[in-house]
């Protein structure tokens, strides 16, 4: 419907996550990779600390260490030494180089820093990827995971030089799944994906990194995600599937370097979203619907039935990223949810076209236009918000710091929105229960 | 400790009060971890509970860091909200000091808080925000302080920042609140104390039994108008922050209270700390008091932990923590029989390493620098039974099946006094006993024995 905003000269409980940090999160899932932010010390320290605490993961980042002096009078100096350093030390098959607001501020030219550096000095095996990141237009985690996959896109790309790929392989897609796609969530794309009976080459791939490995042997790069060569394989697609529109700037690239087409699966959460999918894939690989799939959406159906009684008359209120906002309010909308606030951090062409009135804000906002919504749906920052209104809180997005699991929860799929349906259903059943409580005890 | 020892330890001079000509030691691209002075100035000033803090810069560097620290508090809840002025490519290119008085203006509206503390970051520092300026404007336009924290990231370490932390409530706030000046000082304040997992009150509480009392909490949980009052304190203690031993030093030159360092970690450091505040305030019923309650802590600890020295016989451990942790837990190590074998001194001064080697002697390992990697390696060269370190180390050493005990602010046990070292026993026990550890040795049903885990 439209994109409003609320007049505040002050973030009160942001919303927004730096773009550098979403940035960081999609090199996690590529294979022996680290992001090195360009920045100082901090920006690397926190986008770290927030990720570790929420993987419950060792995290891949390094910095550039920049300080006041540097930036004054040479950053690319400090770049050059990081590079020199994290390549001798740890010989790494992908870096990516990602700006912050200080270098795009002080005006460094970086970009053409790191292009200088793979002519002139780095390895043949090292893919190093600058990315910059729309600095102070108001991105937000989407936008910088986008970005760099997008980035990564393109160097292997170029790497290329203009070769053909080699011959298209037609049982092989790619698929690229947004941000607010959990491990879980991506492990069991490729699941579905695998049933249809294709060969999947994921980008970036965090189900196979960031869902709790046991490997021994400290390394500070990562430890699993996409391979380089796989990713060189991506060329030979036979489609692309990008999981939320954000993630159509990445899918469009390798339509224009490759010829592959693809498809933008907006929804990722709920009955239609999920039948939207299987029946895409269905087509696309021209085999029958799985035994299993035609199970699934059976039981899911079922327990929207059983849990439809306690979404009587509820009302939510929802604080996510741009993409994750939009599938969730899709998702409540089938439970008959209506929706107080929607928030996001930053606006997108997405949000424009959205039938809902979106804000672009922060958790405050969301406290104040959904004040008395029964259901709070945002990143873990939301819960003091949620108990301040006494709705119930169902915790998505990033960071959730305070839950176990919240990163290998799954709500893709049949099997990820039954799940959806019955944990919503029971925080509502609890909340009822504990206002009864409340009245019968005062 | 002198030069010629073989130890490592990091040159700190920016550590002292008056810095010497040489800088501090340049972090090196590519290999750095640790927060930066922006980090370290919110750690100080965050725990201030009843006033508004308002990061003026980018969003990324409130929205990356807001809700990150175990600090707790036991009344207002105002620095939970995250107040940042997220500037806008506009606001870099015409300046924001505009954007920035309209914030503090809502906050003092909206929130009406007690203060206001504003800190810079690094693209305000490099775009020439005058904080200083806009914060004395909104000052005399509100009647409200409004504190100009002047510590963006890039100009050094997290310990520089709770340096400039501690100097900016020198100058903004100590000795601003009036107490009724015929009343004589009285109390001691804490400095550097977080209040992690409730460690303040703890320590409050024992320090209450001896007749002892708080004058100023700096800064866990801490309220605006007390910190104000600092100044009518007689007696400092730095609790294991040397980098508020600065404002230490400050307060004894300018209001001549006496200070000294100490930790409550562990029974003797917990006794010494508390019968240091009862010399220092040269008071003879209160040290009598002092010594009675310590005798029978510690009498009774010693008693309680019995069962657990048993445990902990030969057990080794590896410490890896910030720079005045490191002696402090040492010691509470040591009552529980634990030998620790390897120390980070990553942080730590010379007079830091130096109290390390007083309490373990030079045989363990010291670690200076490449964090889990080195970790990792003085635990198996040393045969260590488990690591005791941040949260930042806990998932590699978890990967590695060694038991792990998290000891920096983001735990949730806490540590301070008799009875936090007998729960630091108990989550020590814990942590070796669990039976997870069982089933992570043993292998997999599909796996030949001695095979498993050897990817």
């Amino acid at each position: 419907m439209s994109v409003k905003r609320t007049a505040k000269p002050v973030a009160v409980n942001p919303l927004t996550i730096g773009p550098s940090l979403g940035g960081v999160l999609a090199v996690q899932g590529c294979y022996r990779a680290t992001a090195l932010l360009h920045g100082a010390q901090g920006c690397s320290a926190f986008s770290k600390s927030l990720l570790t605490r929420h993987f419950r993961e060792p995290i891949a980042v390094q910095t550039s260490a920049l300080q006041e002096m540097d930036v004054i009078f040479d950053a690319d100096r400090n770049l050059e030494e990081a590079l020199n350093t994290v390549i001798a030390k740890h010989r790494p098959d992908l870096i990516t180089v990602i700006g912050t607001e200080l270098t795009d501020v002080s005006g460094t030219d970086y970009t053409a820093c790191v292009k200088k550096y793979i002519r002139e000095r780095a390895p043949r095996e090292c893919l190093i990827v600058p990315v910059t990141l729309p600095d102070f237009g108001g991105g937000s985690l989407e936008t910088g995971y986008s970005a760099v996959v997008e980035g990564i896109i393109d160097a292997v790309i170029q790497g290329q030089s203009g070769k053909p790929p080699g011959k298209p392989l037609t049982g092989q897609v790619n698929l690229l799944p947004g941000p607010c796609l959990t491990p879980g969530d991506v492990m069991e794309l490729r699941e579905i994906l695998g049933d249809f009976g294709f060969e999947v080459i994921t980008l970036p791939d965090l189900s196979t990194s960031l869902s709790g490995h046991l490997l021994t042997g400290f390394s500070p790069l990562t430890r699993g995600g996409v391979p380089l060569d796989a990713l060189k394989q991506m060329l030979r697609s036979r489609y692309t599937i990008a999981m939320g529109a954000s993630m159509e700037r990445p899918a469009r690239r390798l339509q224009h370097a490759a010829g592959i087409p693809y498809k933008v699966i907006h929804g990722m959460h709920g009955l239609a979203a999920a039948d939207e999918l299987i029946s895409f894939l269905q087509q696309l690989s021209g085999i029958p619907v799985p035994l299993r799939y035609r199970w699934q959406r059976e039981n899911l159906l079922d327990s929207m039935l059983d849990a439809h009684f306690h979404y009587a008359g509820v009302s939510a209120v929802v604080a996510l990223e741009p993409d994750h906002a939009q599938s969730m309010t899709a998702w409540l909308g089938e439970m008959g949810v209506k929706i107080k606030a929607l928030v996001a951090p930053c606006e997108t062409p997405l949000l424009k076209e959205a039938e809902q009135e979106v804000w672009i804000g922060d958790l405050d906002d969301a406290e104040t236009l959904g004040w008395g919504a029964d259901l709070w749906i945002s990143n873990g920052h939301g819960r003091k918000g949620a108990r301040r209104m006494k709705s119930a809180f169902m915790a998505a997005g990033f960071p959730v710091v305070d839950e176990l699991g919240s990163y290998m929860s799954v709500s893709v799929g049949y099997r990820g929105a039954m799940d959806l349906v019955n944990r919503a259903g029971n925080l509502l059943i609890r909340r009822k229960e504990d206002r009864h409580e409340d009245r019968f005890h005062q | 400790m002198e030069a010629t020892s073989k130890i490592p330890a990091h040159d700190t001079n920016c550590l002292n009060l008056y810095p010497k000509s040489q800088a501090c030691p340049r972090p090196k691209p590519g290999e750095s971890a640790g927060g930066c002075a922006f980090d370290g100035a919110q750690i100080t000033l965050l725990p201030i509970a009843d006033a508004a803090h308002l990061v003026h810069g980018p969003a990324a560097c409130i929205a990356n860091s807001w809700e990150s620290r175990g600090s707790l508090s036991s009344g207002p809840r105002l620095s939970d909200y995250g107040f940042g002025t997220a500037l806008s490519e506009r606001d870099i290119i015409f300046g924001a000091e505009g954007k920035l008085a309209a914030g503090i203006d809502y906050i003092a509206e909206r929130f009406a808080p007690p203060a206001i503390f504003v800190y810079a970051t690094c693209v305000t520092a490099l775009i020439g925000e005058d904080l200083d300026a806009v914060c004395g404007e909104a000052t005399s336009r509100l009647g409200l302080p409004v504190i100009p924290v002047n510590s963006p990231g890039f100009i050094g370490s997290k310990n520089l920042g709770n340096r400039l932390a501690g100097e900016a409530l020198m100058q903004y706030v100590i000795g601003r609140s009036e107490l009724d000046d015929t009343l004589p000082p009285s109390g001691v304040n804490l400095l550097g104390e977080y209040n992690i997992a409730g460690e303040m009150w703890e320590i409050e509480k024992l320090m209450n039994r001896a007749g002892l009392s708080i004058r100023s909490r700096i800064t866990g949980d801490g309220r605006f108008k007390e910190i104000g009052r600092a100044h009518r304190a007689r007696v400092n203690m730095v609790v294991c922050s040397r980098a508020l031993l600065g404002l230490a030093k400050r307060m004894e030159q300018s209001y001549g209270i006496p200070f000294f360092e100490g930790s409550f970690y562990g029974a003797k450091e917990t006794s010494y700390s508390l019968r240091q505040m009862a010399y220092l305030l040269n008071d003879r019923d209160t040290e009598l008091k002092v010594d009675r309650l310590v005798e029978r802590e510690e009498a009774r600890v010693a008693e309680e932990l019995k069962p657990y020295r048993r445990l902990f016989k030969g057990k080794k451990a590896v410490l890896y923590t910030g720079g005045v942790k490191s002696w402090s837990v040492i010691s509470a190590l040591n009552e529980l029989g634990i030998s620790v074998v390897g120390v980070g001194t990553n942080k730590s001064t010379a007079e830091d390493v130096g109290r390390i080697v007083d309490r373990i002697g030079e045989n363990a390992e010291f670690i200076a620098e490449g964090g889990a990697k080195r970790i990792l390696k003085a635990v198996k060269d040393r045969k260590a039974d488990m690591i005791i370190a941040g949260g930042r180390n806990m998932y590699v050493s978890l990967k590695e099946r060694i038991p792990f005990v998290d000891i920096n602010q983001e735990r949730h046990t806490a540590y301070a006094g008799y009875d936090g070292l007998l729960r630091l026993a108990e989550q020590i026990r814990h942590a070796l006993q669990h039976p997870v550890w069982k089933l992570a040795e043993r292998a997999a049903p599909w796996e030949e024995a001695g095979e498993a885990y050897e990817r």
